[in-house]
């Protein structure tokens, strides 16, 4: 009996673990893809295309988080890292935009890489130092280069008749842009979820438990960190990338350290524990202020209703708006079966 | 076969183990003594996470104090911990089968090996279950599920049985006393509970203030005075 009430609380909190099935948000995805970009104005489309791409950089803070229990305050520097590189390649090269942005995730992973040695010996507040003093670095490096912007060639920096970077051939209209963001952005969840599914996710979760736990049943801690570290980083660039294709234009003013800090909390606040939970954080990064100049109230007012959050999820909302979202639907599940 | 030559681990001015050198050949093997004997460092040093200063290890052939805690595991050696490590978001298959994971095993292999080991430690049926809801007794057999899948050659329990109702400790004794006829390996136990020391062990080693104070059959360990001064205290003649 015991055993049994055991069993069923346990499947139960299956649903609570990857969030909905993964039919449901393909299906939601899709649907936006589609409807949005009819209904939207192209402000708007514009603002819920970088929601779409901070939703991936939002999902690639919550994987440390999450699995490895890092906190990384440098993500927004990874995206400067995958923007730069794409946009030099998309300039310097006649290379297929795809191809642009996976050099610059890949870019963007070998950085965070190098990001995870730190990460082995310190974590907590240390390793949150430490990423933010180099996200901090990278800063002053693109002010001091003056991120090549839309100059010619590899290094070049216009100061006027910049060239646009080239968005894919399928994806020239805002429009079809949106759409293409989605789509990519779909496969970094996807590629999120094989990875916590198999077995570098269970490798994690040892680690996270206890690193002696994981090195006793054969995990190679080191390893399995920096390619937790690295496929974090990858995600960034990625959406750096995708940001590149979107403003079509970055300058030393695209990624500004502090952002990182801005991005991490609003994760926490979004949920860090469903993937819905990163595009909750992306929404409030970007939808909720352009909604408030929208209305005739400063965007920065924003900014305050992101500390009241942040107080509100860690004082009651440890697994953020997600996780309040999800218990209220187990609720209100459960409270229909036991109705029948 | 494990022989352990001259192995001394201090850490600062402290002598944790004071060059314990000891033979251990049964299928099970007590360690018994004191709180702050030595028990869970001799456990450290064969598991890796902790280096001594001198002596050597060999296992079954093999030199192991050169290998790393993770190659260690990989080559056999197995263990739990005094506070259990079920993770809680994993399933109890999971949870198992994640020591399968860094092995070079067939997908059939690994199912196979999985699900011995969860009908050995009668967990099948809450095999998809999240660790979350399992009761203490269920995530101690899950863990040493996880101990157990495979070919390991050494096990180390630490502590299994503590905070176990009778019954259980009941079906933790015939669980211990069957792994070597599961997969072969030798278990090395540490228990405060002598009865269960005395039932599954067929040769128990004594340590106290980090020296080996005897080893040998349990029956003759259990009765040796001098086990039972590092238990009992010495009495004092006036």
């Amino acid at each position: 009996m015991e055993l049994a009430s055991s069993m069923s609380r346990s499947n139960d909190e299956t649903v609570g673990r990857h969030g909905l099935p993964v039919f449901w948000p393909a299906l939601l995805m899709f649907v936006v893809a589609i409807v949005l970009p009819m209904v939207a104005a192209a402000l708007w489309l514009k603002v819920m295309t970088s929601v779409v791409i901070y939703a991936l950089t939002a999902a690639s803070i919550a994987l440390l988080y999450r699995k490895l229990g890092q906190v990384s305050l440098a993500q927004v520097a990874f995206m400067g890292c995958g923007g730069w590189v794409a946009l030099r390649l998309a300039h310097g090269t006649t290379l297929p935009f795809e191809l642009s942005i996976l050099a610059g995730g890949v870019f963007a992973a070998v950085v965070g890489m190098i990001f995870a040695y730190p990460a082995l010996r310190m974590r907590g507040l240390y390793l949150a130092l430490v990423t933010l003093m180099a996200a901090g670095g990278f800063g002053i490096l693109v002010n001091v280069t003056q991120f090549p912007n839309g100059g010619d060639g590899f290094m070049g920096f216009a100061v006027k008749s910049v060239s646009y970077m080239p968005r894919p051939l399928l994806a020239q209209s805002d429009a079809a842009y949106f759409r293409y963001c989605i789509a990519v952005v779909f496969l970094g969840f996807g590629l999120i979820t094989l990875h916590e599914r198999g077995k570098p996710g269970r490798a994690w979760s040892l680690i996270r438990k206890s690193e002696a736990a994981a090195m006793a049943v054969g995990i190679n801690v080191t390893g399995y960190k920096i390619w937790g570290f690295a496929l974090s980083g990858f995600l960034a660039g990625v959406a750096g990338g995708l940001l590149a294709g979107n403003l079509q234009l970055l300058d030393a003013r695209s990624f500004p350290p502090a952002e990182s800090v801005m991005i991490f909390a609003l994760t926490i606040v979004g949920g860090a524990w469903h993937w819905y939970g990163a595009v909750i954080a992306a929404l409030l990064y970007r939808f909720v202020p352009a909604l408030l100049n929208d209305v005739g109230i400063s965007g920065d007012a924003a900014y305050i209703i992101f500390g009241a959050a942040l107080i509100h999820a860690l004082m009651t909302a440890p697994r953020g708006i997600a996780g309040q979202l999800t218990d209220l639907v187990s609720r209100l599940a459960s409270g229909r079966r036991e109705g029948r | 076969m494990i022989s352990i030559r001259d192995i001394t681990v201090s850490f600062g001015g402290v002598t944790a183990l004071n060059k314990v050198t000891v033979d251990l050949s049964d299928k099970v093997v007590g360690i018994i003594g004191p709180n702050g004997a030595g028990k869970t460092t001799f456990l450290n040093v064969l598991s890796g996470f902790v280096t001594p200063k001198s002596g050597s290890i060999n296992a079954f052939g093999t030199e192991i104090l050169g290998l790393a805690p993770h190659r260690r595991s990989r080559w056999g050696l197995r263990r739990s911990f005094q506070k259990e490590q079920v993770v809680d978001e994993l399933t109890v298959e999971e949870n198992v089968g994640v020591v399968l994971d860094s092995l070079p095993l067939t997908s059939g292999e690994r199912e196979q090996y999985l699900a011995a080991a969860l009908e050995f430690t009668g967990l099948t049926s809450v095999r998809h279950a999240r660790a979350a809801g399992l009761n203490a007794f269920q995530r101690r057999m899950t863990e040493i599920a996880r101990c157990a899948a495979g070919k390991p050659k050494v096990l180390m329990l630490d502590e299994p049985g503590a905070g176990l109702s009778q019954n259980e400790v009941d079906v933790l004794r015939r669980t211990i006393s069957d792994i070597h006829v599961f997969n072969g390996a030798m278990t090395l136990l540490i228990d405060h509970d002598v009865d269960l020391i005395q039932a599954v062990c067929s040769s128990t080693m004594v340590l106290d203030f980090g020296s080996l104070v005897t080893s040998g059959p349990t029956r003759e360990v259990l009765s040796d005075p001098r086990v039972r001064a590092v238990y009992l205290g010495v009495e004092e003649i006036a």
